[in-house]
């Protein structure tokens, strides 16, 4: 029964998470939920990490560039293509199912005027009797995970013999690389003036009979939390799969794994695809919701965060990191909050992070593999020690190797 | 019928030549011992034999099969597995996930209820059942290799290699891992022994190689090659006469 308390747990939280957008009702409800709609977005980042470092030992520090890759492949995706129904005799274009493939040029930051692309000036021609369609957002979230999942699988065979700190600084210098030339690339992706997207429901959404306007957070909620949700059902899936016993033997010892018959590439390579994809996914949807991106999604700072949120949740559980990365992020906003003792006010917006570097120092130190992993793992093993010394006085090894079972002594 | 056949293998690191053209194969479930001394090239030729290092020359076929190309996990797969010379269990995987490793990488292709029959049947056999649910970092270093040689019965390949199984090991302890090579030679596998132990070496194997500076420069039954003077030179006659000047 103990051993399901995890498990209960879990559900209990789970429900009040499903129910709390229905529930809350403070003047701070906007607030609140984007606070959790970014846990959830921390939450998957620091899930799909877990698998990628602590379950199987790649220890990659270029996990938010996957995340950006999806965010950017969707956010270009929606910025530069469109369908309509007459060409544009202005644009690149191209007969795509009866219509017309639009792709407007890429003009920079300059195009915060939205005059100054062929499109707009085609529609400035039409007058509004063309009705040019945006790219679906779903589309592109799709591509963005797709494109994740790609580069993650290219990444992943280039650092089939890197272990330890190499492939550490091998997948930084492929982040920062990334940033480098999503900042320089001004044309294309608006640098750091930031690349605007649609919003997740750019119609609004009807959900439980009412109807919610694009801007609302209901609903990017529960997307975040179903991708979420998503994301643990298939880490969960993968972990008590072979696959999971096979990355783990990889991070224990890849020569070994290999000598007993672990195709030690192909799972190197899969668990980078897979786990990377998750990022990109997280970051699609996160960049529709919050309907801008810029390159500092790439700051070393927010893989910190990430890294550290799977460290302090635990880093061996996928179910803790994301636990972690939830209570985390929450945590780190009430911090927020100064107060005043004894006359002297302490600005929070500042020791918030010495708080944060605290915990994270302190994990380290006493708690190797996090706070609730062990906890979960408490339940989750309970009675094995006892089982082991019951099953050993039940044993007599006999002379000669073979096991001589016997009752235990009086 | 197991036929292992290693022609003219040759390894260079750089000016090192640690292998220079050894030839031996093994014909059936033959109990070979290999020995050497330190520098010998035991551990090069174990690692090429097992994919992990390729050879600058030379070939190996397992049956009919060229495996000196071949990923480790290849050689594996097609018959041929090996211990470490410093254990090398799964440390924060249990006991029977340690076991389960092999199984599943060769394909295991019975339910799970019979995975866990047949790797609890391995851990009684070695001893160590009690310690199934456990990680394997809280076994002694004695109970981590036999944890070993259970994954390779696991593996269930035709050839095995040992490299050192008796290294710090309890006496209580060896005595399992003489019933352990018995048990695996009597159903038909090959094993070859590497061992600085030749006390056990002697008194387990049916026919010995002697590794000396690359060159296998004896191979035959234990009596002969113990009289052999190429091998008193180069290995046991300087342990003669270590003992004498002592």
């Amino acid at each position: 029964m103990r051993k399901q308390i995890p498990n209960i747990a879990g559900g209990i939280f789970l429900i009040l998470l499903l129910i709390f957008p229905l529930t809350y009702g403070a003047a701070d409800y906007d607030y609140i939920m984007h606070i959790l709609i970014t846990g959830f977005f921390y939450a998957i980042l620091a899930a799909s990490w877990s698998m990628l470092s602590g379950y199987a030992g790649q220890f990659s520090f270029g996990h938010m560039g996957f995340m950006a890759i999806g965010a950017y492949t969707t956010g270009l995706f929606c910025h530069y293509l469109y369908l309509s129904p007459e060409p544009t005799q202005l644009c690149a274009e191209m007969p795509f199912f009866g219509q017309w493939l639009v792709v407007v040029n890429p003009i920079g930051v300059t195009s915060t005027t939205l005059t100054q692309d062929c499109l707009r000036q085609a529609l400035d021609a039409w007058g509004g009797t063309v009705d040019v369609q945006p790219m679906p957002v779903l589309l592109g979230i799709v591509l963005g995970t797709l494109m994740g999942a790609v580069a993650g699988f290219l990444v992943g065979m280039l650092v089939l013999r890197l272990r330890a700190a190499y492939l550490a600084l091998f997948t930084l210098g492929f982040s920062e690389i990334l940033k480098a030339t999503i900042s320089a690339e001004i044309d294309i992706t608006r640098g750091q003036a930031g690349l605007e997207l649609p919003p997740l429901y750019p119609n609004g959404v009807n959900l439980f009979g009412t109807y919610f306007e694009p801007t609302d957070k209901l609903p990017p909620y529960y997307t975040m939390l179903a991708l979420l949700l998503a994301c643990l059902a298939i880490l969960g899936w993968l972990a008590r799969s072979k696959f999971g016993l096979f990355v783990r033997a990889l991070r224990e010892d890849q020569d070994a794994a290999a000598a007993l018959g672990v195709n030690t590439t192909r799972y190197k390579v899969l668990v980078f695809t897979i786990t990377c994809a998750m990022a990109a996914a997280a970051g699609a949807v996160q960049g529709h919701y919050v309907q801008i991106i810029t390159p500092n999604m790439l700051f070393l700072l927010q893989m910190s965060l990430v890294v550290a949120m799977a460290v302090i949740g635990g880093i061996e559980n996928f179910v803790a990191a994301a636990i972690g990365a939830i209570i985390l992020q929450v945590l780190l906003e009430l911090l927020r909050n100064s107060f005043v003792i004894g006359g002297v006010e302490v600005d929070m917006t500042i020791w918030r992070l010495v708080f944060f570097g605290l915990l994270l120092m302190i994990t380290l130190r006493f708690f190797r593999n996090g706070l609730i992993a062990p906890i979960i793992g408490y339940f989750r093993r309970e009675g094995v020690a006892e089982e082991t010394v019951a099953k050993r006085a039940s044993t007599v090894t006999g002379p000669g190797g073979g096991p001589h079972r016997t009752e235990a002594p009086e | 019928m197991i036929h292992l056949k290693v022609t003219n293998l040759q390894k260079r690191f750089g000016g090192n030549h640690v292998l220079k053209g050894v030839n031996f194969e093994i014909n059936g479930p033959e109990l070979i011992g290999l020995i050497g001394p330190n520098g010998a090239g035991k551990t090069t030729m174990t690692n090429i034999l097992d994919g992990a290092i390729k050879p600058t020359s030379g070939t190996v076929y397992l049956g009919e099969k060229r495996i000196d190309q071949l990923q480790p996990f290849e050689v594996a797969r097609a018959g041929l597995g090996r211990t470490f010379q410093v254990t090398r269990s799964f440390r924060r995987m249990t006991v029977l996930e340690n076991l389960y490793v092999p199984a599943l990488a060769m394909g295991n292709t019975h339910g799970q209820a019979e995975l866990r029959d047949k790797a609890m049947g391995v851990l009684e056999f070695l001893t160590i059942d009690h310690l199934r649910n456990e990680y394997a970092q809280a076994l002694s270093g004695g109970q981590q290799k036999l944890l070993e040689l259970g994954r390779l019965l696991m593996l269930n390949p035709d050839v095995i290699i040992l490299d050192e199984p008796f290294a710090g090991v309890h006496p209580r302890l060896m005595e399992v891992i003489y019933a352990y090579i018995q048990r695996v030679n009597d159903e038909g596998k090959a094993i070859i022994i590497i061992s600085h132990q030749m006390d056990s070496i002697f008194s387990l194997s049916q026919r010995l190689l002697v590794l000396n500076f690359g060159d296998l420069i004896a191979d035959g039954p234990p009596e002969d090659v113990k009289n052999d003077p190429a091998v008193i030179e180069a290995y046991l006659g300087a342990e003669e006469g270590e003992e004498e000047t002592a």
